[in-house]
């Protein structure tokens, strides 16, 4: 039976439901969604609720998750960006977790869904250009002109960062779809290639989706954690604005 | 990296489309800038991040 490899991004309604000519049927990137929602908070849930001077294993885990968020947090924003800890860190571990449960046969890859990360990215922006515009007024259109630029230079400096900027959220979202999702075809024309290459020579590909399938262990971590040092670094930008240049050395 | 290269570039040559087709009428002279502030654009973010790995690690990482 011939297959294509993007099949396993075909999402069908399980449960149609329509509200007002919207479509908000549930359908399995949704499931997937809850449970690892459920997951998250289970987790998280779980190990604070011990609260030993010295942790379990559970709790272990989630103080160096947390505490590896704090560290990404604190070098790309400061202090000052503790503030942002919970939505940084929720990121982070739904991301994290949604990449992973993706690898799991069977299961779907909700982060190769660019609606899924634009939403992320387009949240994660405007959060940024409101806090922009919130802490420093109208002085926030400086962003658009980096420091030391000189005067004659403006007309063309303005509307090349302009265009960087709004770069930015397409970029984000667009990174870790095309990342999760590439990382998924090629697992699935491997193993399009064992099933078809039989017993004879179908092991080699087959042995590669093993290889592979570490492979996107790796990348499903370090996605998660560009996204989460990109949201920081963007939203640092508006917090500080230009005053990252002190400790960027 | 390469995502801002890309993405600049769309963001580009779509805001320079934008211009000719709604607002000015100069077809195609807003693409065409467009599309090299944004190679510009693109250039620059992606030299930035660069920069920013450096910077965040010490030894650079991707």
């Amino acid at each position: 039976m011939e297959e294509s490899p993007l099949h396993p991004f075909e999402l069908h309604n399980i449960v149609p439901i329509s509200l007002g000519g919207l479509d908000i049927s549930i359908n399995k990137a949704v499931l997937i969604m809850w449970v690892v929602v459920a997951l998250v908070a289970a987790l998280m849930v779980m190990a604070g609720s011990a609260r030993r001077l010295v942790p379990g294993k559970l709790q272990s885990l989630a103080e160096m998750l947390v505490d590896f968020i704090r560290g990404i947090i604190l070098d790309t924003m400061g202090e000052g960006g503790m503030k942002f800890f919970p939505l940084i860190a929720t990121l982070f571990l739904f991301i994290l977790f949604c990449n992973l449960i993706g690898l799991i046969p069977g299961s779907y890859t909700v982060t190769s869904q660019i609606i899924v990360t634009a939403v992320f990215a387009t949240v994660v922006y405007g959060l940024s250009l409101v806090m922009g515009f919130v802490l420093h007024g109208a002085k926030f259109l400086g962003i658009l002109v980096p420091p030391g630029t000189p005067g004659w230079l403006l007309p063309l400096m303005v509307p090349i960062e302009l265009i960087s900027q709004l770069a930015r959220p397409i970029s984000l979202a667009v990174r870790l779809f095309a990342n999760m999702t590439a990382g998924h075809v090629i697992l699935g024309v491997l193993f399009g290639l064992a099933i078809s290459g039989g017993l004879l020579i179908g092991w080699l590909p087959f042995a590669f989706t093993i290889a592979m399938n570490g492979l996107e262990v790796g990348i499903a971590f370090i996605q998660a954690y560009i996204f989460t040092v990109l949201t920081c670094v963007y939203l640092g930008d508006a917090f500080h604005l230009h005053g990252h240049d002190e400790h960027a050395h | 990296m390469g995502t801002e290269l890309l993405a600049a570039l769309i963001v580009g040559g779509g805001l320079g489309w934008a211009v000719d087709t709604y607002l000015l009428g100069s077809t195609p002279w807003g693409l065409v800038f467009g599309l090299v502030f944004g190679a510009v654009a693109g250039v620059r973010s992606a030299y930035r991040a660069a920069q920013r790995w450096q910077d965040s690690s010490g030894n650079s990482r991707r």
